[in-house]
């Protein structure tokens, strides 16, 4: 009876142990900081064909290596809402960007951070993009991403609001650079 | 054996999917530049995913005891995570794997490292995470290749090159050779592909043939 108390009393004190280190040890808590996103800058304007892009942080905030197996942006922008471009938004690393829209799954070190390109392209279905995009409203974009850790893999949401106001400024600084550059 | 004789030849191919036969694809890339003299080396992670040996972690349920387990796992590891450590269950065997961890940890307590993956199977030493492998399979868990020595037969036999290997080699100066054809020397092997002639991103350049393997093996034995 003794010996049966005391492998109780041993297997109790296991998992107290085993529990308690998994809590000490925690899970990687990746985060896209979109509240620290840069400003619109204007990429490429054409005809029909706007460009926009920015920078958007993310990082680690524990010691726990995180796995980013994808992320995209959802542009939302109703037809009810506004008809008259359509729109192409990507999301790729800054210091390995690709042009194809994949994300290449990446290993987020513990307590490190990165930078991803948020690029945005409006088209006008009229083929005239300087007229159409006057009348563009805020759009919002959500950053979808999943990670996986020590945990379960999960999916988390952040959202950003591209606005008119941000789109006009962009564009009006990047016209006046491209006209500064042909000058 | 004079390895300076030897001149080692990566063969660039296409990204290959489970939709491939390595064995074709090896002499449909190589079929010029393989001689009777020369050494045909792969490797292992593509042989694995022409094998089909993938899988999404999302396809998997990690039991009770991965979730447990996969904590004593250093964070670099492959299996330090619930869906890399029920891959190698699933491989292996869930109470071997168990097994192997326990015997592995007193093992570690009186200084002696590396009894965990001896005992944990070869495929919980092969597996790779997420992100172990270029995309579309960057997302994938990778398994190590089944029969890697069948593999190596069959490559010697359609190619008629002296011999073939299904090799592990990193960047990291590790190179593991987990199959051969018969009378190929493992070690020998090991040492000439040290370097990684695979390159960094080996699924674009998967084969490299070892040139005038045999030549300079005659030369040092006779």
């Amino acid at each position: 009876m003794e010996l049966l108390v005391s492998f109780f009393i041993f297997i109790c004190a296991l998992v107290l142990i085993i529990g308690m280190f998994i809590i000490y040890q925690g899970n990687e808590k990746v985060c896209f900081l979109v509240q620290d996103r840069t400003t619109f800058k204007l990429e490429q304007l054409t005809a029909d064909k706007a460009v926009f892009s920015c920078l958007i942080p993310f990082t680690n905030r524990t010691g726990q290596d995180g796995t980013v197996m994808d992320a995209f942006p959802r542009h939302l922008l109703p037809q009810e809402q506004f008809d008259e471009v359509e729109v192409k938004s990507t999301l790729t690393l800054a210091d390995n960007p690709r042009e194809d829209g994949y994300w290449e799954a990446l290993i987020l070190l513990g307590n490190t951070s990165s930078l991803a390109i948020l690029t945005v392209t409006l088209t006008a279905k009229n083929g005239n993009i300087s007229t159409t995009i006057q009348r563009m409203v805020d759009m919002p974009i959500e950053i979808y991403y999943q990670v996986v850790g020590r945990t379960n893999w999960h999916i988390n949401k952040d959202r950003i609001v591209m606005s008119y106001q941000e789109i006009m400024a962009a564009l009006d600084k990047g016209v006046n650079v491209q006209r500064q550059e042909a000058i | 054996m004079a390895v300076g004789k030897i001149e080692l030849v990566p063969i660039k191919t296409r990204i290959l999917t489970d939709k491939d036969d390595i064995v074709e694809i090896i002499e449909s890339y190589g079929r010029d530049i393989v001689g009777k003299n020369d050494i045909v080396s792969v490797a292992e992670s593509v042989v694995a995913i022409t094998q089909g040996r993938i899988v999404r972690p999302e396809e998997l349920q990690p039991c009770f005891l991965a979730k447990v387990l996969s904590r004593f796992v250093p964070q670099k590891g492959s299996l330090a995570s619930y869906y890399g450590m029920q891959a190698a269950m699933d491989a292996e065997g869930k109470w071997r794997v168990f097994f192997a961890m326990v015997v592995g940890m007193l093992a570690k307590l009186v200084g002696i490292s590396g009894v965990f993956y001896r005992l944990a199977g070869k495929q919980a030493a092969l597996i790779d995470d997420v992100t172990g492998t270029m995309p579309p399979f960057d997302k994938h868990i990778v398994y190590g290749p089944q029969d890697p020595d069948g593999v190596a037969e069959q490559i010697k036999a359609r190619l008629g090159c002296y011999g073939a290997a299904v090799a592990d080699v990193n960047d990291l100066k590790r190179a593991a050779i987990l199959g051969t054809s018969t009378g190929l020397d493992p070690q020998q092997l090991s040492r000439i592909l040290i370097d990684n002639p695979f390159g960094n991103a080996s699924q674009m350049t998967p084969i490299v043939v070892i040139k005038n393997y045999a030549m300079a093996e005659r030369a040092v034995q006779g």
